[in-house]
């Protein structure tokens, strides 16, 4: 009987062998990533498609090491902005319509949204000021979104906000947040969609 | 993926396809005798104005005796795409650039889709068909995106057909398209083995191995794949001239087709043609094995979740919200 018992429990504790095993050949790619903690060398990977656009060196890290984003100021139509805003006070003839009178402010809530010089420095026109008043690059301006759109500026550094400039390997470069966002107006307008999906066959 | 690991597939690959080759060596000699046999008729009676369809003819009667692209070796698949580019010059007039370069070491794909940022633009969609040569007749999409009332999280309880202005309050949009799994049943089902999963993580297709019998589109839980009813109509001049053998390569009538993270992009270090199109910053795209790539990112610090993860598919697409 014991004999009998002791082959019962060895049967049992093969049939119990074999199911762990049979769940340990059932690894997910989950775990396959999780093991994957080698550095890889994006710069090895050969590119066809080079970055056109002009990019400056951020002056923040993200988890690789330095970065580069997509200048700004070569965007801008009238850059330098001191060429116009001088010491001296210019009177113009239709003086909005003809300098930034296209400009409509969509920046912040309905009844007390952002005026110019909460972004601009107040007084020089070639920079933006922060809540701090540092002087901010037009280039860098992640520094001023990111004091009141920390979460979306964390999210961006480390890649799940905006995206990589053409390729994914090589040199890390991103769009800068005033790529895609109008600074004075954020929110992307409503629109058509670009085209329209028939049924499955 | 380790080497070993790729050796072993491509060993394994090797055993369950060389069994035909006996039959499939004996009819292809067969046939350079036949070809042989009626070049010599053809150059007595057709003039030499029809040299050029000699050639067609030549070229795809090599290209019918091909080898699976799994077994071929470097130069037999540099000369398949010298014949395929050949024969588009010829019947189409199209000077394409096909490449059949390997998977990238040390890299595996996968996709990140951010529900909360997507607009429902579409702007993805468009790229992807201009990109990979996709008919326009049928109007073949690769990707999908469905309308969805919130709370909801399986694409079929939304609106796959919407034109109207985008976005509308209250609503969020999701995505679909191949999601290259990890474990593809599209591939157990393929009887020709002309659907595999390469080293680097992407789901392709041999279209000239495809017999188009669909039974990878029944197998696919996420209908991810398409099928070529009729030859695929592009106008000439938005034909995408720089192709992969198992990517976008313009497909023939009646065969199976999918998404293929863009191959012919990824695997030269560039994004897939729909992260570069997409206006909001939705998507994400990246090699899963390095630890500072924004798809790790996303995986490390996000509420990350797959479709129909049940199934044990093991999709390399993830959905996340912000």
């Amino acid at each position: 009987m014991t004999k009998l018992n002791y082959s019962c429990l060895f049967l049992l504790f093969f049939v119990g062998l074999s199911h762990s095993l049979g769940a340990a050949s059932e690894k997910s790619v989950v775990d396959e990533i999780k093991n994957a903690e080698d550095r890889f060398d994006n710069r090895s990977v050969p590119l066809v498609e080079q970055v056109v656009d002009e990019a400056v060196l951020a002056k923040e890290e993200y988890q690789g090491g330095s970065f580069r984003v997509l200048a700004r100021k070569a965007k801008i139509e009238r850059y330098k902005c001191s060429s116009c805003h001088t010491d001296k006070p210019v009177t113009a003839q239709q003086g909005a319509l003809l300098t930034h009178g296209d400009i409509i402010l969509k920046h912040g809530s309905e009844d007390q949204g952002l005026s110019c010089i909460d972004c601009h420095h107040p007084q020089d026109r070639d920079y933006l000021e922060d809540k701090k008043g540092r002087k901010i690059d037009f280039d860098h301006s992640y520094q001023l979104c990111g004091q009141c759109h920390f979460r979306q500026k964390r999210d961006w550094l480390g890649g799940a906000h905006g995206k990589r400039v053409v390729n994914w390997a090589g040199e890390r470069t991103v769009y800068n947040c005033t790529t895609c966002h109008n600074p004075h107006s954020p929110r992307f307008e409503k629109r058509f969609p670009a085209t329209y999906s028939v049924e499955l066959d | 993926m380790s080497s070993k690991k790729i050796k072993n597939e491509e060993i394994r690959a090797a055993s369950l396809l060389e069994k035909k080759s006996t039959r499939r060596n004996f009819l292809k000699g067969l046939s350079i005798a036949a070809a042989a046999g009626s070049a010599a008729l053809t150059t007595g009676c057709i003039p030499a104005a029809d040299a050029a369809s000699t050639e067609e003819l030549k070229l795809r009667w090599q290209e019918f005796f091909k080898k699976n692209y799994r077994l071929m070796t470097q130069e037999e698949k540099d000369a398949t795409v010298a014949r395929l580019e050949r024969l588009s010059k010829l019947n189409a007039n199209l000077d394409v650039q096909m490449g059949s370069y390997p998977p990238l070491d040390g890299v595996l794909y996968g996709y990140a889709f951010n529900i909360t940022r997507c607009e429902g633009f579409m702007e993805c969609v468009t790229a992807c068909v201009k990109e990979n040569n996709l008919d326009r007749k049928t109007n073949t999409q690769y990707i999908r995106i469905f309308e969805m009332e919130p709370g909801q999280l399986d694409p079929s309880t939304g609106d796959g057909q919407y034109y109207h202005e985008v976005p509308v309050d209250n609503k969020f949009y999701m995505g679909t398209q191949c999601f290259h799994c990890e474990k593809a049943p599209c591939t157990k089902a393929c009887p020709t083995k002309a659907t595999w999963k390469e080293p680097d993580g992407i789901v392709v297709v041999d279209y000239d191995w495809c017999i188009g019998c669909r039974y990878c589109q029944a197998a696919c839980p996420y209908y991810g794949r398409r099928f070529n009813w009729g030859k695929p109509e592009i106008p000439k001049e938005e034909v995408t001239r720089r192709q992969h053998y198992l990517g976008n390569r313009i497909r023939p009538m009646g065969k199976m087709e999918k998404c293929t993270f863009c191959i012919q992009r990824t695997r030269k270090g560039r994004l897939p043609a729909c992260v570069e199109a997409c206006p909001t910053g939705a998507r994400v795209f990246g090699n899963l094995l390095d630890p500072e790539s924004e798809i790790r990112y996303v995986l490390k610090h996000k509420k990350v979740f797959r479709m129909k993860e049940e199934l044990g598919t093991d999709p390399k697409f993830w959905y996340f919200i912000d």
